[in-house]
């Protein structure tokens, strides 16, 4: 699948008559939407690397290219992204083995705990934006996958995936014909404490994230996904759409493409 | 019955000519409307149809200024008219044709018919006369200024709406809006804790000059924004470092 996308930063004084704008313009109200987002890297796997090719085995030197280049190209940075709300911040974790013992537990009522057991997952891949192309949008390959439950870093592990960081996405997706509007902006886990090497089991209260830009500025984001990449016509036609979007708000909002190397997933 | 003499000619040659364009700008009109997809833009469009009502306009007076001839003349065979090709007899009868073609009766028919329609609505007082027209306009812009100034332009809710029941009004948006004229009902429930000011802001936005992505607001009501002195404040992280953070996790400012 193929995405294309378009950008703009909006000030923090201006999101909330963006907001009522969006609403108007979709004729939709804003779906809040919280997530977590845990970052990771591909490594080499140690052992698995640095079949030198020399210059001299000529024939032997071109599969042990293709080989090294299944193993060390295609390295990047994925997310596993997980929906979670409001509550579940803040939240006391369910003590995970007495979860079933305590269902009298008059605490329970409260608010239900976040398990951390429980979170879904979904695997985002995203590809380094294409680069030449001629329309003035961002085109990516992507790709996502449902992930199981619970504890991730363990699989990911196992596919050579290590942990690099995590932070909370906030923010109101509208639709618009084929475009996906996501105003959005990133949230930070208070420093300290639970320093990183997973991801967290509990989430801190809502209150203590803090944004990752400090002024609270939103990022807008525009996006068309199509199924079939290679199908130029299809393309062409959602780059329209999305100019279209881009001239209803251009009053409000300079959507713009992204920096191509700002979305370079490629793990160097 | 005397032959035709150069000018009876021209004229009928020329109203060949006029024909022909205007069979021409149709036939380009319909194909215009047929084969491009989207549709042409409606400045073709209108600039098409005013090619055609000039033709229709050239033709008319053409043939109301020849209407003497034209009433007058026959058509009539040659004896030395090649009729014995079945291709030329085709061409022979439509000239010898006294009544229309079936298909042309009903388009003029239902032309009169229109036309006649028309006609009747003004005459017998369906339309506005010229003097009722006049009034209107004299009586319409007063009439709407004073129903205007009737209105409170503030606040979040109209008339009826407020005697309606302000709970039951769709708005855009979930937040509550508070209704200032009667402060009695619906102020506790405001949810998330914003106490927004409702007034509107009026925005101007430009592009900043020199250079950085973004733009520049200019907020008219300048303090209504919520809380705790938001003020106009411009990113301090750029676009592309969110972004990279976003799918690497490089803290912005140090990569």
């Amino acid at each position: 699948m193929h995405e294309l996308l378009l950008f703009a930063s909006v000030p923090a004084h201006q999101h909330h008559e963006l907001l009522q704008q969006l609403a108007g313009l979709t004729a939709m109200q804003p779906r809040h939407r919280l997530e977590r987002r845990l970052i990771f890297k591909a490594y080499r796997k140690p052992g698995l690397m640095n079949t030198r090719v020399g210059a001299s085995q000529d024939l032997q030197g071109l599969e042990l290219q293709r080989l090294n280049k299944m193993l060390n190209g295609g390295m990047f940075y994925t997310q596993v992204v997980g929906p979670v709300a409001e509550t579940d911040f803040g939240a006391k974790p369910s003590s995970s083995g007495d979860a079933h013992v305590s269902i009298s537990g008059l605490e329970d009522q409260s608010s239900p705990p976040y398990s951390y057991e429980d979170q879904p997952w979904k695997l985002e891949f995203r590809d380094i934006p294409e680069a030449g192309t001629r329309s003035a949008v961002t085109a990516r390959l992507m790709a996502s996958a449902t992930l199981p439950k619970g504890d991730i870093t363990s699989p990911m592990n196992a596919w050579g995936y290590s942990f690099i960081t995590e932070y909370v996405v906030e923010g109101d997706v509208f639709v618009l014909n084929d475009i996906v509007i996501f105003l959005h902006r990133v949230l930070l886990y208070p420093t300290g404490a639970q320093e990183s090497h997973g991801p967290r089991r509990q989430l801190p209260a809502y209150r203590e994230l803090s944004p990752l830009e400090r002024t609270g500025s939103y990022v807008l984001q525009a996006a068309i996904t199509v199924q079939d990449g290679g199908n130029q016509e299809m393309m062409r036609t959602a780059s329209q759409h999305l100019f279209g979007l881009r001239e209803q708000l251009k009053s409000a909002v300079r959507l713009e493409q992204a920096d191509r190397l700002s979305l370079d997933t490629r793990a160097k | 019955m005397s032959s035709l003499n150069q000018d009876q000619i021209k004229t009928l040659e020329q109203s060949r000519q006029r024909l022909i364009q205007l069979t021409h700008s149709l036939a380009s009109l319909i194909t215009s409307l047929n084969q491009s997809d989207p549709l042409p833009s409606w400045t073709s469009l209108q600039s098409q149809a005013t090619i055609i009502s000039n033709n229709l306009l050239t033709i008319s007076d053409h043939l109301s200024d020849n209407r003497d001839l034209l009433a007058n003349v026959v058509a009539y065979p040659d004896a030395s008219y090649p009729s014995r090709v079945p291709t030329n007899n085709v061409a022979l009868e439509q000239v010898l044709r006294t009544k229309l073609d079936p298909r042309v009766e009903d388009w003029v028919a239902r032309g009169r018919r229109a036309g006649s329609s028309d006609s009747a609505a003004l005459g017998h007082g369906q339309g506005l006369s010229e003097q009722a027209l006049s009034d209107l306009w004299h009586w319409a812009p007063v009439e709407a200024n004073q129903e205007a100034r009737r209105r409170n332009w503030g606040g979040n809710f109209t008339l009826e709406e407020r005697e309606m029941g302000i709970e039951k009004v769709v708005t855009g948006l979930t937040r509550v809006l508070d209704d200032d004229d009667d402060d009695d009902e619906d102020q506790s429930d405001s949810e998330e804790g914003e106490g927004e000011a409702d007034e509107m802001e009026i925005v101007g936005v430009r592009r900043r000059s020199g250079a950085g992505a973004g733009l520049e607001f200019d907020i008219a009501a300048a303090n209504n924004t919520p809380g705790a002195g938001t003020k106009v404040v411009a990113p301090v992280v750029p676009l592309e470092e969110i972004l990279r953070f976003m799918t690497t996790g490089a803290v912005p400012g140090q990569r």
